[in-house]
Formats: structure tokens, sequence, C-alpha cells
């Protein structure tokens, strides 16, 4: 069985992206979302292995979104994938129990590392 | 506005450019633009907020804005499509999150909003102050880094 992936970004381009490097990888997504808010709501109902989350997005930011999944799931595999790298938001999201922290643009490497090492360890 | 704050947007613009076109990008001449001004035919807009307030406008003609999104989906695109646009969209995120790292590595506390993209050249864009421009030329065409950032008065602690 194929890990299941949610991709949480809202960006049509950036879902499209993620999914297809991951499928590609022989990840199955499980589903998408565009906001932290569908992201906490599609996460109870999907259940995924790991999530993977942008950060600044409407509605919900994704920082918000990872900590109401972990509240509610504290064994979730949540991984940031955003534009920001700032020193405090990676404290923040690690000290909230983010497994990896992946700054864009990324190569394709550098998802399939962070989710193959988060899922290993979870 | 001061010059050190455009900076940060060029340097990430070089580099977000080069990782996901492949293409190496050569700096225009830094000019000075009034506070109103007329779109170009795509402007990607990024709000930025935090000790250091206002906006980054990139932009570009649709041909530039066509070819850049082809080369990030890494297909043909023949025209901006939904597809095409949410990359463009997703540049001008990029660009401007990186530059808001380096901007917070030089000790601003600052965020962005999610950025919009505006289509059509007869579109008057107001910044608060007069934002300082670059031009960046890339192999699909060129980009206008426009920067109108001032730094917010911080009320003193009780």
């Amino acid at each position: 069985m194929p890990k299941r992936i949610m991709v949480v970004d809202d960006a049509m381009f950036m879902r499209a992206t993620v999914k297809r490097i991951l499928e590609q990888a022989g990840y199955e997504v499980a589903g998408e979302a565009e906001n932290g808010q569908m992201a906490v709501e599609r996460y109870g109902e999907l259940r995924p292995d790991a999530v993977l989350m942008d950060i600044t997005m409407p509605v919900m930011d994704g920082i918000s979104a990872a900590k109401e999944i972990l509240k509610t799931d504290p064994k979730a595999v949540v991984l940031m994938c955003t534009a920001l790298g700032q020193q405090n938001l990676v404290i923040d999201a690690i000290k909230a129990g983010v497994k990896d922290y992946i700054v864009k643009p990324f190569q394709p490497e550098r998802v399939l590392e962070g989710v193959g090492k988060a899922l290993g360890a979870a | 506005m001061k010059a050190e704050f455009i900076e940060p947007f060029v340097g990430a613009a070089f580099s977000v450019l080069e990782t996901v076109t492949g293409q190496k990008p050569v700096r225009g001449q830094l000019a000075l633009r009034t506070s109103t001004f007329t779109t170009q035919q795509i402007t990607i807009v990024a709000g930025v907020n935090g000790n250091v307030e206002g906006v980054a406008l990139y932009g570009m003609s649709l041909a530039t804005a066509t070819r850049i999104a082809g080369a990030m989906m890494a297909s043909q695109v023949d025209e901006l499509n939904d597809m095409a646009l949410s990359a463009i969209s997703e540049l001008g995120n990029m660009v401007t999150g990186n530059a808001i790292t380096r901007l917070s590595q030089n000790g601003y506390d600052v965020d962005i909003t999610p950025p919009s993209v505006i289509k059509g050249t007869q579109v008057e864009m107001s910044t608060k102050i007069p934002a300082l421009v670059v031009p960046i030329n890339t192999p699909f065409g060129s980009i206008e880094v426009n920067v109108a950032l001032a730094e917010v008065a911080m009320a003193a602690a009780a």
C-alpha cells in the first residue's frame, strides 16, 4: 500500500507540482486543500500518513493549521513547505511538532527526502 | 524609502528565477518611480507587513509571463490560463517570501500576504511612498521589481 499524503497550498500550481513529484515517487496523494481551515477539516476525513503544508494562505495560515491538526492527532506527520524561511517561523513550527521545514523553491529530491525521513521516523 | 530594502528583493528574484527557470538573470539600472503609475500587462502584487510595511510589485509583459510560466511548468504554455497564472503568482510568493527571509536576517520582523495577479495595462496603481525599481532581464523577457516599503514606528513599551 502506498503511503497517503495530503497536499495543502493555496497555489494550484504548487499543489500540482508537489502531487506530480509525490506520485512519480510512488506515493498516493490522498487529497488536497487550499487553506489551513480546509486542511484541518480534510485531515479529519482523510487521515493521511503525512501532510505537506504551505504557510502563507488565506483563511488560516499553515502554522495555525499544523498546530490544530497536531492538537487533535499528536502522531500526525506534518511537514511545512513554504517560501518563508525566517528562523522564528522554523522554530515555532518545530516546537509545534512539525517534522520538517522545506523552503521554496525546492528541488524534487528535497521534498522526497523530507517525506521519506518523516514517514520513516513516524 | 531606504535603498537597503530593495536589495533583498533583487537578490531573492535572482535566486528564485535561476532555480525555477534554470536561466541566469541580468540586473538593470535602479530607478525611483512616482507613487502613482500604470501597471504592465501582468503585475504580481504582494503585501508586506510587520515593522516594515508596504508592497512589492513584479511587472512584466504577457509574453514574458507566459514564457516564465512555461519554464516553471516544464511544458509548452501558449496562453496564461489558470494554471499558468497560478505559477506566476507563486513566483511572486517565492520571491517575496525569500526577500522577507533576507530582511528578517537584517533584524526586521516582517510577514507577507498571499499574492494577487493583476492583468491589464490600464490599471493605475498607487503606493504610499515612491517605489524603487530594478529591472531584471531574463532570456524570457524583462521583469520589473518594484518595492515600496517603509519602517513602521513601533509604540513605545509601557
